[in-house]
Formats: structure tokens, C-alpha cells, sequence
């Protein structure tokens, strides 16, 4: 076995209508000024009222709150919140949202902490210091970033993701709250849980992290997401269903954090960048081809996979993992997602555009993890394929 | 022990290799193209050596301080540059674990990754002549 080293800090607590002891736990965590960053979505599916009412009835707590993050964040949006908490003398954060929000607050954080602008600290492993105490409340179920360690910011002028990665990023408490997610709307339901599926299975591909520990949680957290995603998109309001796949995104999360993704995050991170695709949908089109791209190298994790959620009991690996692959695109096509890149509003790339975009995916880190070596030219046949 | 006796030994060797690297045309080329300043911070012993491709058309490589500006900074042990240079570290597990601490946009250090990787040939007979330099 590799040696390996596994890292989850997060404190989770779950529970219907838990979003509601935020306040007593950011208490307990000894900040008293609160920053709450959200988005406009949140506020107008009105997820986030009964959150801040429960702060505006504690006495001992006061709140500056910031609800402008756009989608995929920015680094502009960024800089902004960080000044208005630093002004307001904050001491701890709050973010409620989806994976824009809860990796906006994160860095947010460091600015806060930190002082200066948040592009000088880009980097991994750059942080030295415990930031101030963070409470995640994820609203939607797919990203993990409520227990990863990683963030991610657009830099809209350059048209790139930005990278921030430290042990000192993953939330200090992360509150799963099912009843949050009854208002999520089937697309995005479906999107972000095929986010969580692509960090199950990528994850489990990669080979020299790999432990028995995130074994478990890649295999049973993707068992949950193939049992529950469909229902959870149908039908919204089922508590259980919805339950089954914030725990698995949740599980993948804190899976991946430690193990790193692949190529099909390497080509969703350079496509969202340059596109502004949403990062769960833009996955969920690549998936099926950076599979295919792999399986040569990885069958018989996939088959094991297959075999694990009983798709087939084949015994022939090649055979067993394409299973997974077929399951995996009829999943999709069940839950309504496009299956082509050009569905999403992308547009045909010039020679030279593709080229780029491509060295951008295989200059992104989550290649260095994928378990089959990809160059440019690689990526450029999934991504046509894709497209 | 670490492998480098001292902070000359080490800036020693590490210039040599990079002036290899530059007057490799494809390893220059390739780097040139990329326009990057990195600067490597090595501890025990401790060590600093820029790579300034800034301009496009000449690798400027200084050792010690100095008041260029990197884009990305790469903070390790000495020990982790030289298993680093014999093709003995894995990489990813060094950044994810920390072994490796990386400031900057750390897709444009992982670009340079494949550029330099025929250097990895050319650092036992840099390395070996600077140490028996020493022993002799
Ligand atoms: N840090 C990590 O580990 C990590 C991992 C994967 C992805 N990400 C990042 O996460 C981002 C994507 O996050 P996402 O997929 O969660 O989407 P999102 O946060 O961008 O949200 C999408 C939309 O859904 C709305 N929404 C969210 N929850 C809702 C709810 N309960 N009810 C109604 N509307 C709701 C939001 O207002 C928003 O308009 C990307 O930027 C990606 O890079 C981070
Ligand atoms: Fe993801």
C-alpha cells in the first residue's frame, strides 16, 4: 500500500432544520461579529431569512452581511466582502450557499485574516496560520467544498480559475441541513449531484493517494448519489432523498481533498473559466469521455465500483467497468443534463482556441492526479469528443 | 544529514543545472515561451535561486537575494530538490502533503513540470562533480 496521509478537520453536524444552531455554534467557536455571505439566489428562494433571524434574536452576536457573490465568485467580489468585514471588525464568517459562496467566504477568510489582496495568496500549502473560525452551511449538494480544503475564484478578467489550497480552508463546522435544499431546482439538483458522482469516481481513480479510508467513502458515497439523485430531482421536497445526497457529496468531499480529482476536472476548470459554465453541468458532459479516456489504466477500479453498486457481477473487468460508464451517461440523460458540450452554450473553437484551452486543462492541478498521463493533444480529443 | 553540505554547495549546483537548462534550445525555448519568474526557497541549508523568463528572450538565472518579483514562489528542503532533480519525487503527493509549498498561480509551476523533465538526466554528473569537488 502507498504510504498516505488523511486529513478530514471538518466538524459536521446534520440534522432537519439545523441551519438553525449556527448562531450557538459560531458562539462556541468564540466569534461574536459575524460576516454571512450568500448570493441573490438564496435570497430570493428566501433559504437564508429564517437563518438570519435566528442571529438578529441573539443579542450577544452581530452580523455584516454580504450577499452579492455571482456565480463561480470572483476576485473582485472577493476584495469586496473582505473590506466590508474587515471594516465592520468581523472575527468570524458565516457562508451559506453553494460552492461559489462557500469558496467566496473561504477566501474571503484569508483576506480578512490575512489583510492585502487575495491574489497574493494563490498558492498551495502557502498558509501558515489558522484562519478565523468559519461555520459552512452548504445549500446545495455536490461541490464538498463544506469539508474540503480547497477554494476556487474566478479571475473574470483573465479568464482563469485561481487556486487556493490549505489544511486552514476547511471549515471549522459544517452544518447539512436537508430542508435547505427542498428549494434547489431539479437542473441544479441534478448538475451538482453529477458534480459529487465525478468526484466519487475520479477520485477513486487516482493511485498514489489512494487508502483504504477514502475507498469506503468514494464507493458508498457514490451507492447513495446512483440511489437517491433521481428522486431527489423528481421529487424535492423528499427529505430523505435529499438527505442521501448532501451526506454523499459531502463523503466524496472530503474524499477528494485528499486524494485529488482528474482530467475531467482539469477540462471543466479551464472550460468554466473561459465560459463561465456551471462547474456541476460542465462535469457531467465530460465524464463519460475522460472515463473512457482512463479505462485502459483503471478498469478494474471502475469494475470494483460497478460491482460495489451492483450494476453487474461480471467478472471481466473491461466489461464491468464499461457497465459503469453506460450507467453513468444513462444517470445523466434520466436526471435531465445535457450530454453535449455545445448544449451549454459553448462555441465551436477555432484550432488555436483549442490549444489553449487545453493547455490550460493540462497545466491545471487536478491533472497531476489523474491516474493516466494526458498532453494536450489527449485533451483535445476528449474535449471533442465532448463537444 | 542533509545531502548539501552547505548554502554554496547548494546555489552551486542548482545554477549549473539551470544554465544547462538554458543552453538546452528546447528546455529555453519552451520556458522563454512561458514568460515565468519563479523563485525556488530552499532550507537546510538554505538557498534561493531565481528563473527570470520575464522578457521572452534570454533565461536570467541569479542565486541568493535579489529584487526581481517572482509570479510563483516554491518553498522546500534542500533534500526534496534533489530527490526532485533524480525524478524521485512524486510530485503530486509533495504539493497535496505539503512537502512542497507552492505561492503563486501553481498552474503555471505545474506547466513548467514536463519542460524541465530531461533535465532530470543531466543532475547526477552536476551534482556528483560539485561534491567531489568538495571532498577533494
Ligand atoms: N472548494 C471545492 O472543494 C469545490 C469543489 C467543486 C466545486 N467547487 C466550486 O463550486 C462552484 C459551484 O457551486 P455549486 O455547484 O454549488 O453552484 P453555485 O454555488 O454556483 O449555485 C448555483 C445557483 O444555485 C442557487 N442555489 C444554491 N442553493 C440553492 C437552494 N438551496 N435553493 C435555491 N437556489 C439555490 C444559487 O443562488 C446559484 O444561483 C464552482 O465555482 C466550483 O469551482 C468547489
Ligand atoms: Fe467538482
Amino acid at each position: 500500500m502507498n504510504p498516505f496521509v488523511f486529513e478530514a478537520p471538518t466538524r459536521i453536524e446534520y440534522g432537519e432544520g439545523m441551519a438553525a444552531s449556527a448562531a450557538e455554534i459560531l458562539k462556541g467557536l468564540g466569534a461574536s461579529k459575524i460576516l454571512i455571505v450568500s448570493d441573490q439566489g438564496l435570497v430570493k428562494s428566501g433559504v437564508i431569512a429564517p437563518i438570519l433571524k435566528c442571529f438578529q434574536e441573539d443579542q450577544s452576536l452581530s452580523t455584516s452581511i454580504f450577499t452579492d457573490v455571482p456565480p463561480d465568485s470572483d476576485v473582485t467580489c472577493v476584495n469586496k466582502a473582505a473590506a466590508q468585514a474587515a471594516k465592520d471588525g468581523c472575527d468570524g464568517v458565516l457562508a451559506i450557499g453553494g460552492g461559489s459562496v462557500l469558496d467566496a467566504a473561504k477566501v474571503v477568510n484569508i483576506a480578512l485574516t490575512l489583510g492585502g489582496d487575495v491574489l497574493d495568496y494563490q498558492g498551495m500549502n502557502n498558509l501558515t496560520n489558522r484562519l478565523k473560525p468559519m461555520v459552512a452551511i452548504p445549500t446545495t449538494a455536490g461541490t464538498g467544498s463544506e469539508v474540503s480544503a480547497v477554494a476556487m475564484v474566478r479571475d473574470v478578467a483573465e479568464g482563469k480559475k485561481l487556486l487556493y489550497g490549505s489544511r486552514f480552508l476547511a471549515p471549522d463546522v459544517s452544518i447539512l441541513d436537508p430542508t435547505l435544499l427542498v428549494s434547489l431546482p431539479a437542473k441544479l439538483t441534478a448538475a451538482t449531484g453529477l458534480d459529487a458522482v465525478t468526484h466519487c469516481i475520479e477520485a477513486y481513480s487516482v493511485e498514489v493517494t489512494r487508502s483504504p479510508l477514502t475507498d469506503v467513502l468514494c464507493l458508498e458515497g457514490l451507492r447513495l448519489l446512483f440511489q437517491s439523485l433521481p428522486q431527489a430531482t423528481k421529487h424535492g421536497d423528499d427529505l430523505e432523498a435529499r438527505s442521501n445526497t448532501m451526506i454523499a457529496a459531502t463523503m466524496a468531499g472530503i474524499a477528494f481533498t485528499n486524494l485529488g480529482v482528474g482530467v475531467v476536472h482539469a477540462l471543466a476548470h479551464a472550460t468554466g473559466g473561459q465560459f463561465g459554465t456551471h462547474h456541476g453541468t460542465t462535469n457531467s458532459v465530460f465524464l463519460p469521455y475522460g472515463m473512457q479516456f482512463n479505462l485502459e489504466v483503471v478498469a478494474p477500479r471502475y469494475a470494483t465500483m460497478a460491482r460495489y453498486l451492483k450494476l453487474t457481477d461480471d467478472k471481466n473487468d473491461e466489461v464491468a467497468a464499461q457497465t459503469l460508464i453506460a450507467r453513468v451517461k444513462a444517470l445523466s440523460g434520466e436526471i435531465g443534463l445535457p450530454s453535449r458540450l455545445r448544449d451549454l452554450g459553448v462555441p465551436a473553437l477555432k484550432q488555436d482556441q483549442l490549444e489553449n484551452l487545453a493547455s490550460l486543462a493540462n497545466s491545471d492541478p487536478a491533472i497531476m492526479f489523474n491516474p493516466k498521463e494526458a498532453s494536450v493533444q489527449d485533451i483535445i480529443g476528449i474535449y471533442e469528443r465532448a463537444y | 544529514m542533509a545531502i548539501f553540505t552547505s548554502t554554496e554547495q547548494l546555489n552551486e549546483v542548482m545554477e549549473r543545472l539551470w544554465n544547462k537548462i538554458k543552453a538546452d534550445p528546447e528546455m529555453s525555448r519552451q520556458l522563454l515561451k512561458s514568460k515565468l519568474t519563479v523563485r525556488f526557497y530552499y532550507r537546510e541549508p538554505e538557498g534561493r535561486l531565481t528563473l527570470d523568463c520575464s522578457d521572452g528572450k534570454e533565461m536570467k538565472i541569479f542565486t541568493g537575494e535579489n529584487n526581481v518579483k517572482p509570479v510563483v514562489e516554491m518553498f522546500m528542503k534542500s533534500d526534496v530538490a534533489h530527490e526532485f532533480w533524480l525524478g524521485k519525487v512524486n510530485v503530486p503527493v509533495a504539493i497535496l502533503s505539503g512537502k512542497i509549498v507552492s505561492k503563486g498561480p501553481v498552474q503555471s509551476a505545474l506547466s513548467l513540470l514536463p519542460v524541465v523533465k530531461p533535465a532530470y538526466a543531466m543532475y547526477p554528473e552536476i551534482f556528483e562533480a560539485a561534491r567531489e569537488k568538495k571532498a577533494g
